[in-house]
């Protein structure tokens, strides 16, 4: 097994790399950073014009399509670098004569990058809630319309009843029981013209009714909405991109260490994460199936938090990754089996690779 | 037995062992070419051993087969007494090797790399790094970035990687290459320093003066077997004898010699006559020489001995003059 000191001297190793840690902290870091610091300033600027700067639709943009895979891409980079620099640089020559274990030298990849990987990530992450929880916004847009956010069904159906034209009007509604009200530029039109036919006067009674009809079908759209992202929400969500990281460290540390060199092997893990995954995860092949759920990135759609998008567009849903229709089917036993079966069999192979290579 | 009791016994029997590096039989190919062919080897304790023989040879590859970075595809070795690789971990924890030109992170200094080569030692071996650097004189650049470091200071700081495991056995693969005079210089010195501590230094080099200079004892190998191995001195001492004769007639002097029952092989240069005696030839034959040139009336003006060196020895007995003796 891997010393504390190999793991502490890898980690300065990879930590020395300035160019690699530039880019790692620029995607991680850099990329939310500057984003939602535009949008603070821009809200602060022209509030009318740009809308507050965090809450939940951009943490659910944000977590899905940067964090999670460009988290996954820069994991992946620095996974490759420690499994292929010290072959490509000579350097691993003079570690085997050092009699030390192989299987030792290559295990201490790992804890040393998880080191540098994980806070990254973290503080990226951090970030991006942060802003979402402390800049965001005070009223929920729903459907275009600003309601209160955080309302009971009791709660709900109470301000449609209070503001009956907006409901009316501006929300969705497909059902029956609901009066032919037609809504002009100011709302419904209930004042009948003198020697119109056909449309019956309508009373506030009629309108207050038919705003709670309304709100009573849309309360389970609305309760989806959130200003900012719960708590239990942010941890799943933290814990979803970490194991993301990890499986881009861990297969690219095994795919880099196969091949014996990095390039090859972080082009490979681009085209895996922005290629492969979103086309396995939705295409239907009929008698590929089984292969398209052994793909790590398939197993860790179904694995997304419930209340986060899936990446790739098409939406969570409540259920997240699980339940979606657009999605290859795969249980949630399943998908964790497959991303422990990715993360045990690439460090074997990796490791088999390091044992076996003519240093 | 428990573990324990086996390394024990294990380390006793390395301790009593003679030799530095032992192999019987030792093979390599890659695809149709034997690299190695039935390598017998014997490296003894406390001296410094070189390892000759033409290009292609098969000098580094048994050097990367003893320290495990390629397998051996017959055969058995052992390193300080640790048959390999078997006893690998205790064998090379106490090796130190340079194969090849010595290559480190560039962008780490070169006390960070060898901060890494220490974690991979034992603990001890982080406390050798400050003595390792200023013994081979790095000490003052030990903060500099490799990246900027010359090809002879990449040498040193390959010498000072192996110094950090306070070695019993020094392989050393070409050590010289990339250094001035005066950098060989101090490697032979460093090397003459090392096998006086008691170290056992094996050196493969082509620079056979160096060789000849440093080492007590050496072994040839020539398309993968070894030919010759022994000290020094008593190969050289099988040579054939060379003498040099400057006379007044060199024709008609080789004439007389051919004529003769010496047996010598003559040769007419710009310089006289180069005369090659069989090895073992006694001394007596050269006054036998000037006897039958100066009764054949010939003026001799200078009959000189030529001393057999290692590299006139070396390219007798390798396969590019012929068949050995």
């Amino acid at each position: 097994m891997p010393t504390g000191a190999m793991i502490a001297t890898r980690f300065m190793e990879l930590r020395k790399r300035r160019g690699l840690m530039i880019a790692l902290i620029l995607v991680n870091i850099g990329i939310p950073t500057v984003f939602l610091l535009v949008r603070l300033l821009a809200h602060a600027f022209a509030p009318k014009s740009y809308g507050p700067a965090g809450g939940y639709d951009v943490y659910t943009g944000l977590c899905t399509g940067v964090l999670y895979v460009f988290g996954f891409i820069v994991a992946a980079t620095l996974g490759c670098s420690a499994g292929s620099v010290d072959l490509t640089e000579g350097m691993f020559r003079h570690l085997v004569v050092t009699g030390r274990s192989r299987l030792a030298l290559y295990l201490a990849r790992i804890p040393a990058g998880l080191a540098i990987i994980v806070p990254l990530v973290a503080a990226g992450f951090t970030i991006v809630c942060a802003v979402c929880v402390f800049a965001a916004p005070t009223r929920l847009n729903y459907d275009g319309v600003n309601v209160p956010a955080g309302l009971s069904r009791a709660g709900f159906e109470s301000w449609a009843g209070n503001h009956p034209d907006i409901v009316i009007c501006d929300f969705p509604y497909n059902g029956p029981g609901l009066p032919n009200v037609p809504c002009g530029p100011n709302g419904p039109v209930v004042n009948v013209p003198p020697g119109s036919q056909g449309l019956a006067q309508i009373t506030p009674s009629q309108l207050k009714a038919a705003a709670l009809l309304i709100a009573r079908q849309d309360y389970s759209g609305y309760a989806t909405q959130f200003l900012y992202p719960s708590d239990s929400l942010m941890v799943k969500t933290g814990l979803w991109i970490e194991l993301e990281a990890l499986i881009g460290l861990i297969v690219g540390l095994g795919l880099a260490s196969l091949l014996g060199q990095r390039t090859v092997a972080v082009i490979l893990m681009i085209v895996l994460e922005i290629i492969l995954t979103p086309i396995f995860s939705r295409a239907h092949i009929p008698h590929l199936l089984n292969l398209q759920r052994s793909v790590v990135g398939v197993a860790m759609a179904h694995l997304t938090p419930s209340g986060l998008p899936v990446f790739g567009g098409g939406g969570g849903g409540p259920g997240g990754g699980q339940g979606n229709p657009l999605l290859v089917p795969e249980s949630t036993t399943v998908a964790v089996c497959v991303v422990v079966a990715w993360l045990v069999a690439w460090t074997v192979l990796g490791a088999w690779r390091m044992m076996t290579r003519d240093a | 037995m428990s573990t324990t009791t086996l390394l024990d016994t294990s380390s006793h029997q390395a301790a009593q062992s003679r030799w530095a590096v032992e192999t019987h039989g030792l093979t390599k190919r890659f695809g149709e070419n034997v690299a190695m062919n039935g390598v017998e080897l014997l490296v003894p304790r406390g001296c410094a051993f070189g390892y000759l023989g033409p290009n292609g040879a098969g000098k580094t590859t048994l050097i990367r087969v003893l320290l495990g970075l390629t397998h051996a595809d017959a055969g058995t070795m052992s390193l300080l007494g640790y048959p390999v690789p078997k006893h690998r971990d205790l064998a090379l924890a106490r090796v130190g090797a340079i194969v090849d030109e010595p290559r480190f992170h560039g962008h780490l200094s070169g006390r960070e790399n060898l901060q890494i080569l220490a974690a991979a030692r034992e603990p001890a071996a982080r406390d050798r790094i400050e003595s390792s650097l200023e013994r081979v004189g790095l000490l003052h650049r030990a903060d500099d970035k490799v990246s900027k470091y010359s090809m002879g200071m990449r040498q040193r700081l390959g010498v000072a990687a192996c110094l950090i495991g306070d070695p019993e056995l020094l392989i050393l693969d070409e050590p010289m290459n990339g250094l001035d005079p005066a950098g060989m210089a101090e490697m032979r010195d460093m090397i003459v320093s090392l096998v006086a501590e008691g170290c056992t230094v094996v050196l493969s080099s082509h620079l056979l003066d160096e060789v000849e200079r440093t080492c007590d004892a050496v072994a040839i190998v020539d398309r993968g077997k070894v030919i010759r191995q022994g000290p020094i001195s008593e190969l050289l001492a099988g040579a054939s004898l060379a003498l040099q004769v400057e006379c007044s007639e060199p024709d008609r002097a080789r004439s007389l010699l051919e004529g003769s029952t010496i047996g010598a092989h003559i040769e007419v240069g710009p310089l006289g006559l180069g005369i090659t005696l069989p090895a073992g030839t006694a001394r007596e034959v050269i006054a036998e020489i000037n006897r039958i040139l100066v009764e054949g009336g010939i003026s001799v003006y200078r009959l000189q001995e030529i001393q057999a060196s290692l590299e006139s020895w070396f390219l007798q007995v390798t396969s590019r003059l012929g068949a050995p003796e």
